[in-house]
């Protein structure tokens, strides 16, 4: 062994040289790992979770909602009001620059809503960005945004990933040159960007002293895209990282009690849940277009263990399509709880007594799935099970449809039931139950802009739902941040990591 | 390893041709130890049902990750431990061994036929057959096999039909180049051209004198490609495209137990030695044969 | 030699045709691309846009006409998912897995020869046996075990080495090794028999009986000889390792040309992924067409074939 590393080490020396960047407290740089490659650092043109993590820190919002408290304050505009329900005024921010000394006004506020509210500029996310219809200026620091219907999340979005972009870089460079050289007005300006694994940031200096986000504490960030989950630890015990995120449930624990680092556990707005093909996509009359198997396979599976030995931490059984936390979530649904016995009777009462065969596919989550199959099983419904890509699944599920199916969802980390039930259930290519009644309560729930009847009619459709298993919620999910003792930092719900909120000890 | 065979061939006199066979692989430690380590594997997958401890599929949430009798913290009702879903471990590894050797056997017979038809007609038609044949050898060995096996499997998702069928298709390379070489060297053989000039059929003379002859060969390959194929297996089910659960892959035991390598390092241990041990015996296997059959390759 | 040449370099280009083919046709029938690009949240009217804006609905021979067409002036189109060109982003990741692969093959060829050599001039003896032994272990090894094996040795116990990234020749070393240990008993083998071969060969036996040194006869005759088929086998698995070093580019973090292969495959990026296997089976017809020429250009007889 010896003699083969020497020489490995005399072929690799023929390689430049260069030391690793050192890492920690000490050089005020904190190593950072994701495990996916982010397509493009411009926020409206990546649909990953690891650019919503960069777009709160490079860019600003013109309205910032405390992730802690819940409560919305002004960013890039000071406070705002709403003319009528499809026009929203607000007062803009003066003496902010961006991270290219351009100074902004109403001008980027306007030139990034026009362009990213046009469908042909192709932005990835078109929910994000299609509520409106354009934007004016009314003066240097007062702008008009237009809607195209009644929305109520708009202030929730305005928030979220709707960013604010310096017009005159961007129209020069296009969302190509802001993916390799991204410009903003956030706590953290961009160094580098090689694309998809490495990215540097700093500390902008200038950002402006009254932002809601706080001021950025940490001098350096250096991200790198290491996709194998043991190989980022490896990085985590020999120093090369500080921290990381989306660490498995088993592995947190271990880690946690090896009393080196810290372990922080969060619950995310992610729900896992169960399709089923009502509709009979798959073929009329199929066995799962009828109420009482759904019922029975809601009850054979048990969701508080899968929760307790599996995904632990914050994660909680949910039983509304919805997670719990979003305005509208209905909480007072009926329950499915885990009895073999009644699932069995339930299908022999569907005219299954021998049990039944079903196609069930997944995306992710193998060992989820697997357990819940195991628990099929049980109560003699035999699965085949199939794994597929996540763009496989979804294109199979909107041409010929699937039986039944193991799928999460995270709502865009929207604090509104409008992001979740409402994205499934409104006859979209994705609704497998294709259910007049729900469509038409959620259309009133979605438009009206009287939170009491939006209750009102989410609790409606979320109940029918419930009654009727159309598709069983499961849990909700959580995340495991690991990083070094030497950091000051609580997760959020909203599962995005924010930098500036982040300090040494 | 080649002693047996050197001192072989100056003996003009000796026993019965079958006799020196025997004694040769009888006297050769890698192709004994490689057969019957094989052996012990095959009767393991056969009885798997009456040596299993436990169901293999049998889940115990409340009971996972049970480290094996060895560990501190293990017990005797779970000799081997239990994985991620509580399921017993040596259960899964008694069962798994069905399906690493159907993936190996299947998959070198997929390809076996496939390589030798196209090997034995290029070398006994010649001409434009062998021309064609060995253009699309050419063009099989450009493709890269991981990438192909990856994008396809990535298609029409893993199951245990999906990754044989496309080991199958991809793994004929090598039968077809060493039959096409095997038939070429027969062609002109007396025998061979006696058939010919006595008016034997062209299926007669591929049945009777080709294939028996090139069979020594045959063997040889197929026990490579088997290993190719479960090694292959396994690495597609690392990559996350192979066999699917609840199947019992050593494979997918492998890329389960990857997960949890930093902090319980017998749940990768223990499938991948299995791996290792089986691909060790084949390969072994493999090469006792060749020596055996062709002693002049070592000399 | 020139007619032999011409007709290598024939079949070549045959062989590029039909593996660009293949590579276009199997990635026309892994889903529908339109519907990945559009993304998560498109409607069917979205996808059907995009359809008609790539050209998805036009017939497939136009399709690869146009493709073969750019791809030959090194165009291989927009990545849909890093929308930026494949030919920027896949000559970016290349030089990795080109520096990887050629380390791979040196470490392979550096140890795997003089091994050879060494068990053929003593057969039987501990050396070859321990050739055997090393041999016989890396056919029988998984990649990825080794591979997570030796970061947990060398990263974590010993801390030496770097256990991922691309940024100095010490995140070289492991993935180096893991690949070249490959292509070791291969090519092992080969010198090994190629040697015992030209060892009982009569020039050999001439030039020893003439007095010529055992050194001499060694490098001079014998192994200039045994080394012709290892030259050819090196060229295979070097185009076997550039399309071969995905598990190793996953567990290193070296984000080169596999693993982007990889990637591509699941986030169903056609252009990168048509590109980066016509790219792999390039260097692979590259390589064995030049080695095919050195070889009849060693050994004449070669030239007829």
């Amino acid at each position: 062994m010896k003699q083969i590393l020497k020489g490995a080490g005399v072929f690799a020396l023929v390689l430049a040289a260069s030391g690793a960047a050192q890492a920690d407290k000490a050089s005020d740089t904190l190593n950072i790992a994701f495990t996916k490659e982010l397509e493009n650092v411009d926020s409206f043109y990546n649909s990953a979770r690891e650019g919503v993590i960069l777009q709160r820190s490079i860019w600003d919002g013109l309205i910032y909602r405390d992730p802690y408290s819940g409560e919305y304050t002004g960013n890039l505009a000071t406070d705002w009001t709403w003319v009528d329900d499809v026009t929203l005024d607000l007062n803009l921010r003066e003496g902010v620059t961006f991270h290219n000394g351009e100074p902004f006004d109403a001008d980027d506020v306007v030139a990034t809503v026009n362009w990213v509210a046009d469908e042909k500029n192709g932005v990835k996310t078109q929910r994000n960005v299609n509520w409106m219809k354009s934007a004016e200026k009314l003066e240097q620091f007062k702008v008009r945004i237009h809607l195209k219907d009644p929305f109520p999340a708009a202030i929730e979005y305005l928030a979220g990933p709707v960013s604010i972009y310096p017009n005159e870089y961007y129209a020069k460079v296009g969302p190509t040159g802001m993916g390799l050289n991204p410009v903003g007005t956030g706590p953290y300006k961009v160094v580098s960007v090689e694309p998809g694994k490495h990215f540097v940031l700093e500390k902008y200096e200038n950002y402006h002293k009254d932002s809601p986000k706080g001021q950025p504490k940490i001098g350096h960030l250096d991200i790198r895209t290491i996709p194998d989950f043991n190989t980022q630890a490896a990085e985590l015990f020999s120093g090369g990282l500080d921290w990381i995120w989306q660490v498995p449930p088993d592995q947190a624990e271990s880690l946690g009690a090896m009393g080196s680092f810290t372990v922080a556990n969060e619950s995310t707005m992610r729900i896992g849940y169960l399709t089923f093909d009502g509709a009979g996509r798959t073929g009329a009359g199929n066995p799962l277009t009828k109420k009482l198997v759904r019922q029975a396979i809601s009850h054979a599976i048990d969701r508080k263990t899968i929760v307790a030995a599996l995904l632990k931490g914050n994660s909680r059984v949910v039983n509304s399509f919805c997670f719990p936390s979003q305005f509208g979530c209905e909480q007072d649904v009926t329950t499915y709880d885990y009895d073999p016995q009644k699932a069995k009777e339930l299908l022999a009462e569907a005219g299954y007594p021998d049990g039944l065969e079903i196609d069930f596919y997944a995306y992710r989550n193998r060992e989820y799935a697997e357990a819940m199959l195991g628990y099929l099983e049980a109560v003699g419904i035999k699965t085949n099970f199939k794994l597929l890509q996540y763009s496989a699944l979804r294109e199979l599920t909107m041409k010929e449809g699937v039986p039944m199916s193991f799928q999460t969802w995270g709502s865009y980390s929207i604090n509104d039931a409008s992001a979740s039930v409402s994205q499934y259930f409104k006859f979209g290519s994705l609704d497998t139950t294709q259910d007049q009644q729900i469509k038409d309560w959620l259309d009133v729930a979605d438009s009206s802009v009287d939170p009491e009847k939006r209750k009102e009619y989410y609790s409606k459709a979320l109940k029918r739902i419930a009654d009727e298993a159309f598709w069983l919620p499961l849990f909700s999910y959580n995340a495991n941040y690991v990083f070094t003792q030497d950091l000051d930092y609580a997760p959020t719900t909203d599962a995005i990591p924010r930098f500036f909120q982040m300090s040494w000890k | 390893m080649t002693n047996t065979t050197e001192t072989m061939n100056n003996d003009v006199t000796g026993p019965t041709p079958g006799q020196i066979l025997w004694s040769k692989i009888l006297g050769h430690r890698g192709l004994m130890f490689g057969s019957i380590v094989l052996l012990i594997i095959i009767v393991m997958a056969i009885f798997a049902p009456l040596l299993s401890p436990h169901d293999p599929y049998h889940q115990d949430l409340m009971a996972r990750i049970i480290p094996p009798v060895w560990d501190a913290r293990g017990s005797w009702d779970h000799i081997l431990g239990t994985d991620h879903l509580g399921r017993d471990y040596l259960s899964r590894l008694l069962y798994g061994a069905r399906i690493s050797l159907a993936i190996g056997g299947v998959a070198a017979i997929i390809s076996g036929v496939i390589g030798t038809c196209m090997g034995v007609a290029a070398g006994y038609f010649g001409g434009r057959v062998d021309n064609c044949v060995t253009f699309l050898i050419n063009v099989r060995l450009a493709m890269p096999v991981v990438l192909v096996a990856l994008a396809v499997v990535a298609v029409f998702g893993g199951s245990l039909q999906v990754v044989i069928i496309v080991l199958g298709l991809l793994l004929w390379d090598r039968f077809a180049v060493v039959m096409r070489s095997a038939t070429l060297q027969l062609r002109s053989m007396e025998y061979v051209t006696a058939a010919k000039a006595i008016g034997c059929s062209t299926k007669r003379i591929i049945f009777s004198e080709i294939m028996p002859n090139i069979a020594n060969n045959l063997i040889v390959i197929v026990t490579l490609e088997m290993a190719h194929a479960i090694l292959l297996e396994a690495a597609l089910s690392f990559l996350g495209l192979g066999v699917q659960p609840p199947t019992p892959s050593w494979g997918l035991m492998v890329s389960e137990g990857k997960q949890m390598l930093l902090f319980e390092p017998w749940m990768i241990s223990i499938p991948g030695v299995a791996l290792f041990i089986l691909v060790l015996a084949i390969n072994l296997l493999g090469d006792g044969l060749r020596d055996v059959s062709a002693p002049e390759n070592r000399n | 030699m020139l007619v032999y040449t011409l007709k290598r370099l024939g079949l070549a280009l045959l062989v590029t045709l039909a593996v660009s083919m293949l590579s276009f046709a199997l990635l026309y029938l892994s889903g529908d691309p339109a519907a990945a690009i559009a993304g998560e949240t498109a409607s069917a009217s979205d996808i059907e846009a995009v359809r008609h804006y790539y050209g998805f609905d036009r017939p497939w021979v136009v399709q690869y006409g146009e493709w073969m067409f750019n791809a030959i002036r090194g165009d291989f189109g927009e990545s849909y998912y890093f929308k930026l060109p494949v030919s920027q982003l896949v000559s970016e990741r290349l030089s990795v897995t080109m520096i990887l692969g050629v380390c791979g093959i040196s470490f392979a060829l550096l140890t795997a020869v003089p091994l050879g050599v060494a068990a053929a001039v003593r057969p039987n003896s501990f050396i070859d046996r321990i050739a055997l032994f090393i041999s016989v272990m890396g056919q029988a090894m998984p990649s990825f075990w080794f591979g997570l094996v030796l970061i947990v040795i060398f990263s974590i116990k010993f801390r030496i080495l770097p256990p991922s990234g691309s940024d100095g020749w010490q995140n070289f070393v492991m993935p180096t090794v893991v690949l070249g240990y490959y292509a070791m008993p291969a090519i092992m083998r080969l010198t090994r028999a190629g040697m015992l071969d030209v060892l009982g060969a009569d020039y050999v036996r001439t030039a020893r009986a003439k007095g010529a040194g055992e050194f001499r006869v060694m490098f001079k005759h014998a192994l200039r000889n045994a080394i012709i088929p290892v030259v050819s086998l090196a060229a295979v698995q070097m185009g076997f390792m550039l399309g071969g070093s995905i598990v190793v580019e996953s567990i290193f973090a070296l984000h080169g040309a596999g693993y982007l292969a990889w990637e591509s495959i699941g986030r169903n990026d056609l252009p990168t992924v048509q590109a980066l296997i016509l790219i792999f089976s390039l260097f692979y017809i590259v390589f064995t067409f030049l080695s095919d020429l050195l070889n009849a250009w060693l050994d004449p007889r070669m030239r007829v074939g």
